[in-house]
């Protein structure tokens, strides 16, 4: 199926305690190789979409297909077919605290590549490439409650990096961070992206979507796609911020 | 709930708000002042903690000999001692052995007083005061050697059973916490985790364990927090009633982001392919140090319940 | 309430630890049945959540602070067999990383505080509750007795493990090799203690707890199976959705059945003898007190009066701390040590056979056919139910006032993930819980 895309929703539904509508029929396609950003206010559904990208929330209503085949919670439970989608696409949380849970920065890198069913050896080598590739070796023994807000991302991304995903889900990813740690963020997603990984992220910080991405869709309040386009085209269409609650209405 | 707000319709700002305020109250030192309220009194347990996790984090860097042992080789060990030690049963033994582990700690380069403190400011002094009563003639039967008068026609005073047994249950407490201490400040939790999934205790407890341990700091931040802006906004003596509802709040908010953090957590497994099993790296080399400090552990066991029954 | 190493015989602590082999392997067993994923992220945030709760002062009426042990709390909101594993975990961290001693007496110590604390009073909560609505005033009062009852079916089986010691273990002369107080002695000072000031305190934050997630946070009060079923409202039809029509559906696809024995005799048994042994739990202490021909105000007097003694640090301990101060009094050597004696074998008897009964009860339901009962028996399709739960469950902690308003804020901040700041939104809630 060369004409398909890598990851493709169809008329997505889905409501929190099936009260508390999230997505109210959204359609969207992620093309191999692209930097996909989905802006929004909060609670429009971002989030909400990232998760079902990532396998963690299963919709109410619609389709989701990734990687030439549709992702369904009972799909999931298939153990081979779990692990390849799990080991293709990566999700780095908002709340890096949540994200970091093993007892310390090495065996939370180590647990992707271990329920992945790599052998030791090459866990080790995995493990240690990443700290290294993300300039945090020297906090490899450490506890996460030791770590600052920026290296605890470091870690997270790291956790995930280690896995060789495909795609990459990055939820708010500099939001909570000192400017550098940004900095330094904004460079890796470019870099990774020159890399050839996909990136999607879901964001609501205007100032940096152009360099995060090539191509941005825009949520609006009823919980649907109001626009896509080029991050320069939808900066310039002040009406359409406005009713996104993107920006403030200027004197 | 920014969505649903209408978007314009500027409110104009209180204008308490913008005024500067004196205090609601003369706030001159009244000279009443509650000292160790429950609020403090939880924020300084945090502390504690934390304060316990970093003493034994510094400790276990350094070069010492318990350091260099395997860990799961430190706890099968100390842990037979602490049955050694819980057998013995004459004085000048339970000396012994309490002295050793003050050598242990030594050759561990652990700050010899703070070890000290932290052992017997724990239990082994509160024990004391404890079972200074059982050393009674009422409670302990026995001969009289410290005759304290007489009390509704009784003589009352200390028994030779008595002070033996209030000793030998001092000595034993402290010579158990010593060793136990000596464990914990000597070993990286992470090792000791390590140890404790290689001694077959269930991998899932185990997961349970590092995990809990781990968020264990963060909850206990929270709780600083909340009880820091309690204690900032508490202004003047406060009643026993709302200091309870306060402590009920706070708890159950607690369990709420528990259980919110659980939630998130599980999406973060899920998320790197978790589905109810764990696998971990754990590597374990004995070492000629492993294997000596295994036979000097049995000797002195051995020594210890023999030296006791010889005596 | 912890037993520190050296208190207890190895014996002793050899026998309380097999015996809790058998407790955390059914209840290791219960819980992965239940939710199979979830249930490492939800007990380790359950440990760390009963670690910390050990650690709250709670302001009792004389103007001191009381330690708080959370045993049965954690059993309410997670379940019973759940807080096995949680509060055994928290001591665990407690004895091992943090060297507070009770290495050897470990199993002990999970006896007395992660099977029988939890399970007695687990069993007096679901008998007091009945079938009332979750959100029902009768449930929170319930749910405070249940606190006060296994705080001191915890403390009497402390003072029974530690009034044998002198009995079973002493050396040729009679001086004791370990605890050295009689079973005459333990149990008044360690349950006096209990009833009067640290029960109260566990019954005060149990109930305030409840009555707080009730208000603030019901969605999290469902993650216990029994309650998953439960009403939220006596009359509610309306408002909320039905939770058990969806979830009986999923529930038919997805639970197997599991064939068994009729559990409905056993659970009845449990009742009953759980209430002989609440009837009971005060005898523990008039019962020995009537040995020593002392007036109990006496006793009373002395234990407010010496609490505000009981130096920083060191209340955890009060059980003790009281022990000394009452035998100091000279309620003496059991003037009629054989009706103690009875009197403490009975109450012993009572609450080991008590957990038992209630053991066997907690089991029973659940191995029953399901049927179209839906408040009668809630352990039924636990699995189900806890897992569409926590599924459905997205928040917590930051309460509104009407559970709506809060269910509301909950999905919109899943969608944004925003953490606010600690510090301001926790005090916020606790002001709102205070009554006006």
């Amino acid at each position: 199926m060369p004409s398909e895309p890598l990851l493709e929703v169809h008329d997505l539904h889905y409501a929190y305690l099936g009260r508390f509508p999230a997505l109210a029929g959204v359609s969207l396609t992620v093309e191999a190789g692209e930097k996909l950003a989905l802006l929004g206010a909060n609670g429009c559904g971002k989030s909400t979409l990232l998760k079902v990208l990532d396998g963690l929330l299963f919709p109410d209503a619609g389709t989701y297909r990734a990687f030439g085949a549709e992702i369904t919670e009972t799909g999931l439970e298939d153990e081979q077919r779990n692990r390849g989608f799990r080991s293709r696409i990566g999700f780095i949380f908002q709340n890096s605290d949540a994200q970091v849970f093993s007892p310390t920065v090495r065996e939370e890198v180590a647990f992707g590549p271990l329920t992945m069913g790599l052998d030791a050896a090459e866990v080790e080598a995995r493990v240690h490439d990443t700290l290294a590739m993300l300039n945090i070796a020297p906090l490899a023994e450490r506890a996460p409650y030791q770590l600052s807000g920026g290296e605890k991302k470091r870690v997270a991304i790291a956790s995930v990096l280690a896995m060789n995903p495909e795609v990459l889900l990055f939820d708010e990813p500099t939001a909570a961070l000192d400017p550098r740690t940004q900095g330094w963020l904004i460079e890796l997603i470019v870099e990774l992206n020159a890399a050839g990984k996909t990136i999607v992220l879901a964001t609501h910080d205007l100032d940096t979507l152009p360099l995060l991405a090539d191509r941005a869709v825009v949520f609006g309040e009823d919980h649907r796609l109001a626009a896509t386009g080029p991050p320069d085209e939808l900066l310039a269409d002040h009406d359409l911020l406005l009713i996104t609650n993107l920006a403030l209405r200027r004197r | 709930m920014t969505a649903t707000l209408p978007p314009a319709a500027p409110v104009p700002t209180a204008r308490w708000l913008l005024e500067p305020q004196v205090g609601l109250c003369a706030c001159a030192p009244s000279g009443r002042r509650r000292k160790g309220t429950y609020v403090t009194r939880t924020i300084d347990a945090a502390a504690g903690v934390v304060r316990a996790a970093l003493f034994a984090e510094d400790a276990a860097a350094q070069p010492g000999l318990l350091q260099r042992l395997d860990a799961r080789v430190k706890l099968v060990t100390l842990l037979g001692l602490l049955v050694a030690v819980s057998l013995v049963q004459q004085i000048p033994v339970l000396v012994v052995a309490y002295a050793a582990t003050l050598v242990l700690a030594v050759l561990s380069k652990l700050p010899l007083g703070a070890f000290v403190r932290r052992v017997w400011l724990a239990i082994p002094l509160f024990t004391g005061i404890v079972v200074l009563p059982a050393t009674l003639n009422l409670i302990t039967k026995g001969h009289v050697v410290v005759p304290l008068g007489s009390w509704f026609g009784h003589r009352v005073g200390m028994t030779a059973p008595g002070l033996t047994g209030a000793a030998r249950i001092v000595l034993r407490v402290a010579t158990s916490v010593s060793v136990a201490v000596l464990l914990t400040t000597t070993t990286r939790w992470t090792r000791l985790l390590a140890a404790l999934r290689a001694l077959l205790v269930p991998r899932m407890f185990v997961l349970v364990l590092g995990v809990a341990y781990r968020y264990l700091f963060h909850l206990l931040g929270s709780v600083t927090d909340m009880y820091e802006a309690r204690r900032a906004r508490t202004v003047g003596a406060e009643d026993g009633r709302s200091g309870r509802a306060f402590v009920a709040a706070s708890a159950g908010a607690l369990f709420g982001k528990s259980h919110q953090l659980a939630e998130e957590v599980h999406q973060a497994m899920v998320a790197r392919g978790y589905v109810g099993d764990a696998r971990t790296l754990s590597a374990f080399r004995l070492r000629a140090l492993d294997v000596a400090w295994i036979a000097v552990a049995v000797v002195a066991a051995g020594a210890l319940v023999g030296l006791d029954r010889g005596l | 309430m912890h037993i520190p190493d050296g208190y207890l015989s190895p014996a002793t602590c050899a026998g309380l630890g097999a015996g809790m082999v058998p407790a955390w392997w059914a209840a290791g067993r219960r819980v992965r049945r239940v939710v199979t994923s979830r249930s490492v992220p939800l007990l380790a945030l359950g440990s760390a959540f009963c670690f910390v709760v050990m650690m709250f002062n709670v302001p009792v009426p004389n103007g001191t602070t009381a330690h708080a042990a959370g045993g049965v709390l954690v059993a309410i909101l997670l379940g019973p067999w759940a807080a096995v594993i949680a509060v055994s975990t928290a001591l665990l961290i407690q004895a091992l990383f943090f060297g507070d001693g009770g290495v050897l007496a470990y199993g002990a110590n999970c006896f007395n505080l992660a099977l029988v604390m939890p399970m007695v009073g687990y069993g007096t909560y679901r008998l007091a509750a009945g079938r009332s609505a979750l959100t029902s005033r009768r449930r929170a009062v319930a749910a405070g007795v249940g606190g006060y009852v296994g705080i001191n079916a915890g403390a009497l089986c402390v003072a029974i493990e530690l009034g044998l010691q002198p009995t079973l273990f002493h050396d040729a002369q009679g001086a004791p090799l370990y605890a050295p107080f009689h079973l005459s002695q333990t149990i008044p000072a360690v349950l006096g203690a209990h009833l009067l000031v640290a029960g109260v305190v566990e019954l005060a934050l149990t109930v305030g707890v409840l009555g707080y997630l009730q208000r603030a946070n019901q969605p999290v009060l469902r993650l216990n199976p029994a309650h998953a079923r439960l009403r939220h409202r006596p009359a509610a039809v309306d408002a909320e959705p039905e939770p058990a029509s969806g979830q009986g559906a999923r529930g038919g696809a997805a639970g197997p059945v599991r064939p068994g024995r009729g559990g409905g005799t056993g659970w009845r048994w449990a009742l009953i003898g759980l209430a002989v042994m609440v009837l009971l739990t005060p005898l523990g202490l008039l019962a020995p007190g009537t040995a020593f021909g002392e007036s109990s105000p006496r006793q009373l007097d002395l234990a407010a009066y010496h609490l505000d003694a009981v130096p920083h640090g060191l209340q955890r301990y009060a059980g003790f701390w009281h022990g000394a101060l009452f035998d100091g009094y000279g309620f003496a050597g059991a003037r009629h040590p054989t009706v103690a004696y009875l009197v403490s074998a009975l109450v012993g008897t009572l609450v080991i056979g008590g957990v038992v009964l209630g053991l066997s009860a907690l089991v029973g339901p659940r191995q029953r056919r399901r049927h179209g009962d839906a408040a009668g028996h809630p352990d039924d399709a636990a699995d189900v139910d806890l897992r569409a739960a926590a599924g459905r469950v997205q928040d917590s902690g930051h309460p509104g006032g009407a559970p709506d308003v809060d269910l509301r804020a909950a999905a919109d901040r899943v969608e944004n993930s925003a953490h606010d700041a600690p510090a301001e939104a926790p005090d916020r809630d606790a002001a709102a819980a205070v009554p006006a």
